[in-house]
């Protein structure tokens, strides 16, 4: 039996040993020129990273003090998720690159370090900087994170379909019956009147439905979109808001918009092979989409379509980099040195040319390489517009709201409930605002 | 004497106990805890509140609907699961030139992750790109949105639950089937018996602890399924897949409602262990063991 007894002791030994292990940390090194480590969590994985991952490279090139750790941290969820772990064990990174709809949770976790304290402290001009952007992360008349990607949505349409369909190419259509009227054009059937091409896809994105309340100038949530005072209600159960999901149920209901999910990717493989004439995506995937089209038609982007006469403009979303709280004086300093880095008009213009987001910083616009790429992909020039006309109201800097991702992802049900017929618009709208508004107030008892 | 038996029992036990507590009892105790609170957005506890996320789950929400679902789900991959995995691992009992082979083929979906089947699945299920839509069209039907349609996408979630769980299926089936003595048949052959006959009076009570094992796996595998879920549909469209597991996942770390997503956890929990107990005293009295 001894040598069981033995083969156990050395096995509680290896775990002893293990467990210590997991548990002691490296020692500091106490070398003085040891340059500052800054941790930096990002999210958008795919071609972006790459892109990414390329700028930090670029910042730890470009000096010496400074060395950005970037770890990636799956999607915004699930980096939110570690932040919050982060948070409670006190082991929060630096810089962290969070979603737009973030922004009422990383500002009541209260970890963070608003932005607007380095920009104070270094008296920062923010002028240089897109006007909309900073409207949109700022609360409070503070700065909160600096932006960094930020995209829009916008109409694709495949102007050699709307050549066969005798509509005009150079004027898609603006309005929400404008588009149902060329989709209908549009939407090819067989012999037997089965739809085999329809005029116009659209994923069942939440982002859309939030992006079609605000070209309306319609509140998401109360108390103006939740940033007069933190929001205590939705808003979205409105006649805005039933216009927007009518309109895209009277297009599935006749066949003339093909319902294939909520994944963005698929409706833009629809679009790039033809299966669809229009779709509506994100300014961020026009690269991808022109590069996949090649040669086999033209596209063609327009505004987001609105209802007749509605005055608003597109919500400029997207991420921004948030500095958190509980680092040292010297630690933070560096930090924002990189945000700066990552901000500024010469990566800004890399940025924008590898990843269609826009620029941040004004000053990009100026940039040779911009410019020659802009030549290259004129459609882009409509995306710019869009962004440029759009008034800065309380509706178009975007709700803020604690429960953001929960109200997205209730609101697709929503859209799919009416799309499948299983609700009218008010029904499926009221049922959601009584879901979203419950989780605010539970939220706001427990952020106090 | 005793001292020292209670001491050698320590130590075989210790490892394992210091894991459960790391990873099992702690965070039972600690979910009792935090069901039985109201949580802020760290998910950390901020008030006592009794049972009401308890009474909360009885009377709103979906929580009925996602239970529904969930035995919807389990009954759509266990049986087909079973059946087609007695199947296969009747025809991998043939003994044949290069049986090897198939049998490796029959298992393998055992060692790919669930991500990874997801995946192939997700590319198979593709409405513009998918070859399942492909071969549709061929036949001249109309396309199936797999994944978007209400009606089809619990069935096309089981459909990867049960391609997946084949492998597993299969190999403890076929180990069963091979444990089974030659000279029974032989001697029910002589007696005159056909092979409907022996199937159903020497393989099945035979087979009856290995199927009774695969059974209680299988329920409890399909009543946790998780990756599927959350890579094919994220539990849509229209909550049609929203099954419990997924729902407390999205509860907790979406919606920021730990207190509320524990609460729903022990109720599982306490299914699932009733389940589990009533299988064991109804269906193991059915059960041969030699």
């Amino acid at each position: 039996m001894n040598w069981k007894k033995a083969c156990c002791l050395v096995v509680l030994v290896l775990f002893v040993l293990g467990a210590v292990g997991c548990g002691g940390g490296e020692k500091p090194k106490t070398d003085a020129k040891k340059p500052i480590k800054v941790v930096f969590w990002y999210s958008v994985g795919g071609k972006v990273s790459e892109s990414t991952k390329a700028l930090v490279e670029k910042f730890n090139a470009s000096q010496k003090d400074i060395v950005v750790e970037a770890i990636f941290q799956g999607s915004y969820d699930d980096a939110i998720n570690k932040l919050k772990q982060s948070i409670v064990s006190k082991s929060a990174p630096h810089v962290m690159q969070v979603y737009d709809i973030g922004s009422r949770f990383m500002i009541d976790s209260k970890a963070v370090v608003p932005v607007q304290k380095w920009v104070d402290a270094e008296k920062i001009d923010l002028k240089v900087y897109e006007p909309n952007l900073l409207a949109y992360y700022t609360v409070d008349n503070k700065l909160y994170s600096m932006p960094f990607n930020t995209s829009t949505p916008i109409l694709y349409y495949n102007k050699n379909m709307f050549k066969d369909a005798g509509l005009d190419p150079a004027k898609p259509p603006k309005t929400f019956d404008e588009v149902a009227a060329a989709a209908a054009k549009l939407t090819v059937k067989d012999a037997a009147g089965k739809v085999t091409r329809p005029g116009i896809t659209i994923a069942i994105y939440g982002w859309f439905f939030e992006q079609l309340m605000a070209v309306q100038n319609a509140f998401y949530a109360n108390n103006e979109n939740g940033r007069a005072a933190a929001a205590t209600a939705t808003a979205f159960n409105s006649p805005e808001g039933e216009k927007i999901l009518s309109w895209w149920q009277g297009m599935v209901k006749s066949g003339v918009a093909g319902n294939i999910g909520r994944k963005t990717a698929d409706t833009q493989k629809a679009f790039i092979g033809g299966q669809t004439a229009m779709t509506i995506d994100s300014t961020g995937v026009l690269g991808d989409i022109v590069t996949g089209v090649g040669g086999k038609f033209e596209v063609g982007t327009a505004f987001l379509p609105r209802p007749e006469g509605a005055k608003g403009g597109v919500i400029i979303g997207g991420g921004s980099l948030w500095m958190l709280a509980g680092h040292p004086e010297a630690e933070e300093k560096a930090a924002w040195t990189f945000i700066k880095f990552m901000t500024a008009e010469k990566q800004q213009a890399f940025w924008h040319i590898n990843t269609g987001y826009f620029p941040v910083t004004l000053k990009a616009y100026d940039d040779a390489d911009l410019k020659k790429h802009h030549e290259k992909y004129p459609q882009f020039k409509v995306a710019v517009d869009q962004l440029h006309s759009t008034p800065i109201t309380r509706a178009t800097q975007g709700a803020l709201l604690g429960v953001f991702t929960q109200s997205r992802q209730e609101i697709e049900t929503a859209i799919e409930q009416v799309l499948n017929n299983q609700a009218s618009p008010k029904e499926a709208l009221t049922k959601t605002a009584g879901i979203v508004d419950a989780a605010i107030t539970r939220y706001n008892q427990t952020v106090k | 004497m005793a001292w020292r038996n209670i001491g050698r029992a320590a130590l075989y036990l210790g490892p394992s106990l210091v894991i459960f507590t790391l990873f099992v009892f702690y965070p039972l105790v600690k979910s009792v805890r935090l069901s039985l609170h109201e949580t802020n957005i760290v998910g950390v506890e901020k008030f006592y509140v009794g049972f009401q996320q308890y009474v909360e789950i009885f009377t709103t929400g979906n929580f009925g609907h996602n239970l529904w679902l969930t035995f919807l789900f389990t009954l759509y991959t266990v049986v087909p699961g079973i059946v087609i995995g007695m199947g296969l691992a009747y025809i991998a009992n043939w003994r044949l030139k290069g049986i090897g082979i198939f049998r490796t083929v029959f298992a393998s979906p055992l060692v790919i992750a669930v991500a990874s089947a997801s995946m192939i699945w997700m590319l198979l299920f593709n409405p513009s790109a998918g070859v399942l839509t492909f071969f549709l069209s061929k036949l001249g039907l109309s396309q199936v949105n797999w994944l978007s349609d209400p009606k089809w996408a619990l069935f096309s979630v089981c459909v990867v639950s049960v391609w997946r769980s084949l492998g597993f299926n299969t190999i403890v089936l076929l180990s069963g089937l091979q444990a089974i003595p030659e000279q029974l048949y032989e001697s029910a052959r002589i007696d005159g018996a056909g092979s409907f006959r022996q199937f159903k009076d020497i393989t099945l009570p035979m087979m009856s602890p290995t199927l009774f094992f695969v059974f209680i796996v299988s329920v409890i595998n399909a009543l946790q399924t998780f990756g599927e879920i959350n890579i094919l549909t994220q539990g849509g469209p229209a909550g049609a897949t929203n099954v419990i597991v997924y729902s407390i996942y999205r509860e907790a770390f979406f919606n920021f409602h730990f207190s509320f997503a524990s609460a729903q956890a022990i109720v599982l929990f306490l299914i699932i262990l009733v389940l589990t107990v009533l299988e064991f005293v109804i269906l193991e009295k059915k059960v041969f063991y030699r």
